[in-house]
């Protein structure tokens, strides 16, 4: 059986394993320590209830059952996934098209680049409270002025009003977010050469055409990217319904309540960190499902 | 798959250290070798610091723990919140150890946001070193009780013959399954401030200090412009939940985890309908505008404020600095009260210490809890201004001298309350109903759900989070 | 020819007069940052708005210092920020090129892996994760902080897209000139890689330069403490100094934006075309 050929076949691919391992490891090993060992240990926890302090007591499915018969959950469930529709999309064609429009030989193009990005890394208090005063419930916001002078439609309650609270969360964060991404575009469109768009001019391409037949290919990778992480991200929404949305003593209500906060509520004011886990562990199962499903697109192009 | 290995230990590792470290059981765990940080790991179990002597508890390399005899420099670790802009956490400091020169005390600021987040994380295992904690509120309380991570007080309590009464009545609210954890250093209680320049434009008398929920309507009503641009309002409410529906449990007769909430009725229909004429800003657009109470009465458009004694200093020192030029004249008096119910029935919420069942140096923290709960810290407490948990005559006569205090009789009788109850008392699920409550608040006050619709969602909310 | 040149320009009004509203409506709440920043606590969320203060406070930027401890504060998130970017840098490129551009036992599995734990929210693993690193006697250093955010699995990710990019003959030919596979990645890929590595830069920057919960949690003492939980501590239980807030917040925002103009510089199309034609 040992031929010589297939043990120095077999060696030579573990040599090539070593190697790849040796890329990975200065990475991996921080990151499997302390981040994966946790979240491994933050899984087992769903099947228990735990305090953070007294035993951990075994459960089985029980948090899972509860979860599903609690409306805040429920809601906030739904609520993530009515937010994560609208909100990966929209972002990514803004940032795409943004990116596109300040990749072009323009004047002061570093100030747009700039001013672009500003608002993801602006202080969300002052971005909200930017935000709240545009779209504020009152008649006097500048949005409710334009809704009743130039439309001459009823003002909305926006924030305040549940049908438009989550609507109002949409556009708040693909303002706030759309920068982020099209700096991750930026990046992808340097990827692309010169000379496939001179031979696609060559072919009679005009604008849209190279868009079509050049940019959009050549930018797979890079969207595959957005998407997941805007994907995750959007899953994961937090902070800013909690700026905008948090009512009384900041709660957050059924209109508005999302995965991530939720999670939050059980684990810090509750302290059920066995529950908060199996709501962690959800959304992990929805994400996990969605990047799967990319991932057998990514197959289609990967280049070999 | 090597990978997948080392991982794997990692995740069971992470299990046994942390089960570990739960709780009393630690000490029989010799297996442990991290013990990396604390000389003296005290793990006497909670239950056994009953009466018997000090040296029973002190370990070889635990520094002499016995009070009385202690010279040896002992640090102890106190968890805090707006460690720079509280006032008279120095002074208890230094009032403190004038007396015990060998005690050296660090203030550990865990912020004031996040403080039950990082205090509750901080908490978890018995690998902290802090020695004294200090509770915000009451849920924060129940959920570190229900942790198992303090030292229940009432032996001590009995040990050291300490007079609970001087408390009226706080301790018995903050009991948790009947056990004691907390001793309070601080009680605020809730007034109605006013701003009297208000009143004389309007020409309408000031509040008093016998006023029922009626005449405090009328009153709020009587002084309200609504002019636009040049609005008056006649009363504020801030965006939580108690300024509105904690008005139903001062006549005693209902508590906020009963389970059934028709009795908010009422005080609901009258903000509403308030809310409705222009005499209180609209509470959709302050929560949005995320506008702070103060700010919203240092406009000078703000007739009356319902709010906790925790704003006197506040308010005199930005007098001080100009901010507040425009409420300089200010007076506070008594919390109104329901038909029939006897004046000066109030709100009140607690700021209390507590010692760590891990906690290092039990015995100097327990010292230094008595020290600043007791009569001693109560005086420095009123004299910056601020109201200690014990509370009597000679204290509130200190407070009312305060350089900037209303120089009128009713303020300074309005600093004593006839019954203070809890904004929210001891309970299993307290931070549960909490959010059932708030939900409905909110609801309530966006007028997305009618009175009756919230109630309703209260009762059974809270109903069935009692019956779990 | 002529309606040629007039296309020209009117297409250059429409991008141009798109990039003025984008600007306008981006750079608001920067206008109202600093705005705020010279006013008064009680004027910040009156309404209507003053975008132009009668009588700036510029009392506020002197007092941000003076209150509490905000350049050291500072001096410790620029160190941490400085070394996890650094270390993130490094090790993110170098598993990065193991993902993209080598074939080895389980690399699809372990990128799932890594994928999808940056899924699950922090906060349902914050309390293990911390009583592991006290354990470890890491609680209250900047060790833990650059230990959490230093190897994050964002940073593989994102250069591992990139280097999807670079098509794999160029690795092949080096190959075949006996270049090794840590040859290939300091010669070849890293010069190419410049404008991921600039997102990279920027990204593990602000994402570290912000952080607040990590710091907050871990860090209990006061010289160690950082620049978000230094401007939080304007927030207290009774107040809240906007005005205060601000001045800080647009002192912090600065070395956030000069990293970003300094890097955006290698968004330049064509910088890597001549390598890749190869």
């Amino acid at each position: 059986m040992n031929t010589p050929i297939t043990r120095s076949a077999r060696k030579r691919k573990m040599r090539q394993n070593l190697v790849a391992y040796s890329f990975i490891a200065p990475n991996f090993i921080g990151f499997a320590v302390f981040t994966l060992g946790p979240i491994i240990l933050a899984f087992i926890m769903a099947f228990t209830e735990w305090d953070g302090n007294n035993p951990m007591k075994f459960v089985g499915v029980d948090n899972f059952t509860n979860l599903f018969t609690n409306d805040r959950f429920t809601s906030a469930l739904k609520n993530t996934i009515v937010y994560s529709i609208f909100t990966v999309p929209l972002t990514l064609i803004m940032a795409l098209g943004l990116a596109i429009l300040l990749n072009q030989k323009i004047k002061a193009r570093t100030f747009f680049r700039t001013v672009t990005f500003f608002p993801y890394v602006a202080s969300l208090v002052a971005v909200a409270a930017v935000w709240n005063m545009l779209f504020s419930p009152s008649k006097g916001g500048l949005m409710n002025q334009l809704l009743m002078n130039v439309f001459h439609t009823d003002p909305l309650k926006w924030a305040a009003s549940p049908k438009t609270v989550m609507l109002t969360i949409i556009l708040f964060s693909i303002w706030k977010n759309m920068g982020y991404y099209m700096v991750i575009y930026l990046a992808g469109l340097q990827g692309i050469s010169e000379d496939l768009y001179e031979a696609a001019a060559l072919d009679g391409a005009g604008a849209f055409q190279k868009f079509r037949y050049v940019t959009l290919p050549q930018l797979k990778p890079t969207t595959f990217f957005v998407t997941i992480m805007l994907t995750i991200s959007c899953f994961k929404i937090y902070d800013i319904v909690y700026m905008l949305a948090g009512g009384s003593n900041g709660v957050v209500n059924k209109n508005a309540i999302v995965l991530v906060y939720y999670v939050y509520e059980e684990a810090f004011r509750n302290w059920k960190l066995g529950s908060a886990s199996a709501a962690a562990l959800v959304l992990f199962v929805i994400v996990l499902i969605v990047t799967l499903i990319q991932f057998r697109g990514e197959k289609n192009y990967a280049n070999d | 798959m090597k990978k997948r290995l080392i991982s794997m230990l990692m995740g069971v590792t992470l299990v046994v250290t942390s089960l570990a470290g739960c709780g009393e059981g630690g000490a029989q765990t010799p297996a442990q070798p991290a013990q990396t940080e604390t000389p003296a790991q005290t793990e006497a179990p909670a239950a056994d610091t009953t009466a018997d002597a000090p040296a029973a508890d002190t370990t070889a390399d635990a520094p002499a723990a016995d009070t009385a005899a202690a010279d040896e420099p002992v640090t102890i670790k106190w968890a805090l919140w707006d460690k720079d802009s509280t006032v008279y956490y120095q002074p208890l400091i230094d009032g403190y150890t004038a007396a015990h020169p060998n005690v050296t005390i660090e203030m550990v600021d865990l912020g004031s946001t996040d403080y039950q987040t990082v205090l509750g994380t901080q908490l978890s295992g018995s690998d902290c070193d802090f020695d004294v904690v200090t509770i915000k509120d009451v849920p924060g309380l129940v959920t570190l009780a229900n942790k198992g991570v303090l030292e229940p007080l009432d032996s001590l309590i009995a040990q050291d013959g300490i007079d609970l009464s001087v408390y009226s009545g706080i301790t018995d609210q903050v009991k948790v399954s009947d056990v004691l954890y907390e001793l309070p250093f601080r009680r605020d209680i809730w007034v109605l401030f006013y701003n009297k320049d208000v009143f004389d434009k309007a020409g309408v008398d000031y509040p008093t200090n016998d006023m029922t929920w009626e005449q405090y309507d009328e009153l709020a009503r009587k002084i309200t412009d609504t002019t636009p641009g040049a609005e008056v309002y006649g009363a504020h409410y801030h965006t939580w939940r108690s300024t509105i529906q904690l008005m139903g449990i001062l006549d005693g007769k209902h508590t906020i985890v009963d389970g059934t909430y028709d009795f908010t009725k009422p005080y609901y229909e009258m903000v509403l309908a308030q809310q409705k004429d222009g005499v209180c800003m609209d509470y959709a657009t302050l929560k949005t505008q995320g506008l702070h109470y103060s700010a919203a009465f240092y406009q000078g458009n703000v007739g009356m404020l319902n709010m906790g004694s925790w704003f006197i200093p506040t308010l005199i020192s930005k007098i001080k600095d100009g901010e507040g030029a425009a409420a300089a004249n200010w007076g506070i008096v008594k919390y109104p009260h329901a038909q029939g119910v006897e004046p000066g029935s109030t709100l009140a919420t607690v700021t209390a210490l507590a010692i760590p069942t891990s906690a290092p140096n039990k015995d100097v923290a327990w010292d230094f809890v008595k020290f600043v709960s007791g009569a001693e810290g109560a005086e420095i407490m009123a004299g910056t201004g601020n109201t200690p948990a014990m509370s009597n005559e000679a204290i509130n006569s200190k407070i009312a001298e305060m350089d900037g205090f209303p120089t009128d009789a009713a303020s300074k009788e309005a600093l004593t309350a006839s019954h203070a109850y809890l904004e929210m008392p001891a309970n299993e699920k307290s931070s549960e109903i909490e959010t059932v409550l708030n939900e409905q608040h909110d609801n309530i006050m966006n007028e997305v759900s009618t009175v009756d619709e919230a109630i309703e969602e209260m009762n059974t909310g809270v109903q069935a989070i009692l019956a779990q | 020819m002529k309606s040629k040149t007039h296309n020209r320009i009117l297409r250059s009004v429409i991008v141009y007069a798109l990039l003025f509203l984008l600007a306008f409506v981006m750079l608001i709440p920067f206008v109202w940052m600093i705005s705020a920043s010279l006013k008064l606590n009680k004027d910040i969320f009156m309404i209507p708005y003053e975008w132009i203060t009668k009588d700036p406070r510029w009392a506020n930027y002197v007092d941000i210092w003076t209150k509490i401890p905000l350049a050291t504060y500072a001096l410790n998130t620029a160190k941490l920020t400085l070394i996890v970017t650094v270390l993130q840098i490094l090790t993110s490129s170098f598993a990065a090129y193991a993902f993209a551009k080598l074939h080895f036992r389980g690399r699809n599995l372990l990128f799932l892996a890594y994928i999808s734990t940056i899924a699950v929210p922090w906060q349902v693993y914050m309390v293990p994760q911390f009583m592991f690193m006290r354990r470890l006697g890491l609680a209250d250093t900047h060790l833990a902080i650059i230990i959490l955010q230093a190897f994050s699995a964002f940073g593989v990710f994102l250069m591992r897209q990139f280097y999807e990019g670079i098509p794999d003959s160029l690795c092949e030919a080096a190959r075949i000139d006996g270049m090794s596979e840590y040859g290939i990645y300091a010669k070849i890929m890293l010069p190419l890689s410049k404008p991921a590595l600039s997102t990279l830069t920027i990204f593990t920057f602000v994402n570290t330069w912000n952080d607040f919960l990590g710091p907050l949690i871990y860090l209990t003492t006061d010289s160690k403490k950082t620049l978000q939980i230094g401007i939080r501590m304007f927030i207290s239980q009774y107040s809240a100094e906007y005005g205060l807030i601000m001045a800080a917040s647009v002192i912090s925002l600065i070395p956030v934006l000069i990293v970003f103009m300094s890097l955006q510089k290698y968004f330049v199309a064509g910088i890597t075309t001549g390598a890749v034609k190869g």
